[in-house]
């Protein structure tokens, strides 16, 4: 078993490597985009995957470090290595603040969580001196710290890799980490754990600005790779696409908001070189993945392969509902 | 002056509101159903409502097409897509913000990406005198009456008829209700026929002093999100306290803050958020 995921691995590692040669520009920069927005998903999966919480704002956060970083950059030629880490902390300090939104529940959480991402985009919209208004901030260069310049989308493709896996490190840590299990506790029974003696709303808080400040980092990311950002990048959909992406992939583990974002980003290239009507492509993916495939792909490749010996296997497909 | 102008600015606004966000609330109250899609139903109703007065100059049959074309849409949405969903939010809220994509798509497939105007009658146009110097656009100061008649008139039927008392009941306990030999779906089946009415209905209202837009569907939700959430969801009263008050922090906070406006309505609801999770007049459920 572990030498054929080492396989698997390295198989990975080799692919990924070459992609910019073998498969050409544009499977570059989609690759580029599902590690991107993989990095958003896995953030609105901490806390809908592990502490059982739907937000619906997390474009919010995506969106306000992208557009820090941008302006700092274009706006005020401010280099890099204050930029980026100025979107991440200001996108972190929006989440401290949205984050009050944990003092809800249900479908309260949901709702408010959909009006504060909406805040924000109108402030983006509205606010057209600082933010650019619908024309929004173009121009961003590509990141440079100090001698290191990164010149070419090729050379920034290594870079994202080498960051969305440190990245995506540090969230395994961070969800096999005793908080971790204490989320997932509170997923479970929120009753119970506040009866071991745990402080749920402080953890939930705690979850929820985690939450947000991954969101910043995939923004940054975004922000270098996509060099422009508009309003359209802090609208609604963006956040119900991460949360979709989430529900694609399977809740609750690390690589399924990546597939869902492949799959989902895939498909869309695909179906908009081909027709207008994404939207309607879009909408039709959100009604059939509710109605036949609640628990996502992997939760589908599950069920068709469930090994009935394993009971702890049937367990987790069972649980995750 | 402007005081009182932006003061009816903001009391039509919540008239709109309340014509949309009542519908949202009740369905919420009694079916436990978070309907994302309220607001492409509205945006949807207002273009058949524009394509009703562009063919028969008649407004009248603009707001009943508006209405009943909605009625008869949301009846296949829930019969066949959202009941499916059972009380599972997470689900609803995803299957429903599906369907508003494919709704706001195909209209814009079919009356097209630029801000349309619902002509309004021409007894409606044209300014009102309401006291000395006061002037205010006709159709706002009818769309403020219109939005009383209906707020007085759903209060009536919710609070004095037997059907609002079933409606009040199954909001407390819908398994009572139907304990107590009440055909709860045919309940519901009523609640939902006059929601999808009234957002069919507010969207012709609406076209013509808003324009009908993409993206209307989404703007105008998010306000009629934020008056559920102050009022409290599932109340009535709730709901016209809550459009009031957003209608009126919106239109001063447009005059005044108009790069801000968003915010302006977004402070009030934290603040109220922190003390009343649940909104003013909301109950834990």
């Amino acid at each position: 078993m572990a030498t054929r995921n080492l396989i698997l691995l390295l198989a990975g590692v080799v692919f990924a490597l070459f992609a910019p040669q073998l498969l050409g520009a544009f499977w570059a920069s989609l690759i580029m985009q599902i590690l991107i927005f993989g990095v958003l998903a896995l953030s609105v999966d901490l806390l809908l995957g592990h502490t059982g919480m739907f937000s619906l704002c997390h474009a919010a956060f995506f969106a306000v470090a992208a557009y820090t970083t941008a302006i700092l950059q274009v706006r005020y030629g401010q280099p890099t290595i204050l930029a980026a880490p100025a979107g991440i902390l200001v996108g972190c300090l929006l989440s401290l603040i949205y984050g009050l939104a944990v003092r809800t529940s249900g479908v309260y959480f949901i709702l408010v969580t959909i009006a504060m991402g909406y805040i924000l985009w109108g402030v983006a919209v509205r606010w057209g001196s600082f933010t650019g208004g619908d024309n929004g901030i173009g121009n961003v260069p590509f990141p440079a710290i100090g001698p290191l310049k990164v010149t070419s989308l090729t050379a920034y493709y290594y870079i994202l890799w080498i960051l969305v896996g440190l990245g995506v490190l540090g969230y395994r840590l961070l969800i096999q980490s005793p908080f971790g299990l204490t989320l997932r506790g509170i997923r479970d029974s929120e009753s119970r754990m506040r009866a071991l003696g745990y402080n749920v709303g402080r953890h939930k808080y705690a979850a929820f600005v985690l939450s947000g400040c991954i969101a910043s980092f995939a923004g940054v990311l975004y922000i270098y790779f996509n060099r422009f950002i508009s309003p359209a990048t802090a609208a609604f959909p963006i956040s119900v696409e991460a949360a979709l992406m989430v529900i694609i992939g399977g809740v609750g583990t690390i690589l399924g908001p990546f597939i869902g974002s492949a799959v989902f980003l895939i498909m869309r290239n695909y179906v908009s070189a081909y027709m207008d009507q994404w939207m309607t492509i879009t909408g039709l993916v959100f009604i059939a993945t509710v109605l036949w495939a609640p628990n996502g792909f992997l939760g589908l490749l599950k069920k068709y392969r469930t090994r009935p010996q394993d009971p702890k296997h049937r367990a987790e497909a069972g649980k995750t509902g | 002056m402007n005081w009182a102008i932006q003061t009816l600015n903001g009391i039509s606004m919540g008239a709109l509101l309340f014509l949309l966000s009542s519908g949202f609330t009740l369905t919420f109250g009694l079916a436990r159903v978070v309907n994302m899609a309220h607001g492409a139903l509205y945006l949807l109703g207002g273009y058949l409502g524009l394509s009703m007065v562009l063919a028969t100059k008649n407004f009248w049959l603009a707001l009943l097409a508006g209405g009943f074309g909605i009625v008869i849409l949301y009846y296949f949405l829930d019969r066949f897509l959202i009941r499916r969903t059972g009380e599972n939010h997470l689900s609803q809220v995803l299957l429903t913000v599906g369907i508003a994509f494919v709704i706001a798509d195909i209209a814009l497939l079919i009356w097209g990406g630029d801000a349309r105007r619902l002509p309004a009658p021409a007894f409606t146009q044209g300014p009102i005198q309401l006291a000395a110097g006061l002037y205010y656009p006709r159709y706002r100061f009818l769309l403020i009456l219109f939005g009383v008649i209906v707020g007085v008139f759903l209060w009536i039927i919710y609070k004095k008829t037997q059907i609002g008392a079933l409606v009040r009941a199954g909001v407390d306990d819908r398994e009572m209700v139907s304990a107590m030999g009440i055909n709860i779906n045919r309940l519901f089946a009523l609640v939902f026929a006059l929601a999808a009415f009234l957002a069919g209905l507010s969207g012709v209202a609406g076209g013509a002093f808003l324009t009908l837009y993409p993206g209307a569907e989404w703007e105008i939700l998010v306000l009629a999100l934020v008056v559920v959430i102050v009022g409290g969801l599932g109340s009535l009263g709730g709901a016209m306290v809550g459009s009031l008050v957003v209608g009126l922090i919106d239109a001063y906070g447009r005059w005044l803050l108009p790069e801000f406006s968003y915010f302006v309505i977004f402070g009030p609801m934290a603040v109220l958020l922190l003390f009343r999770p649940t909104g003013l007049f909301g109950r834990k459920n």
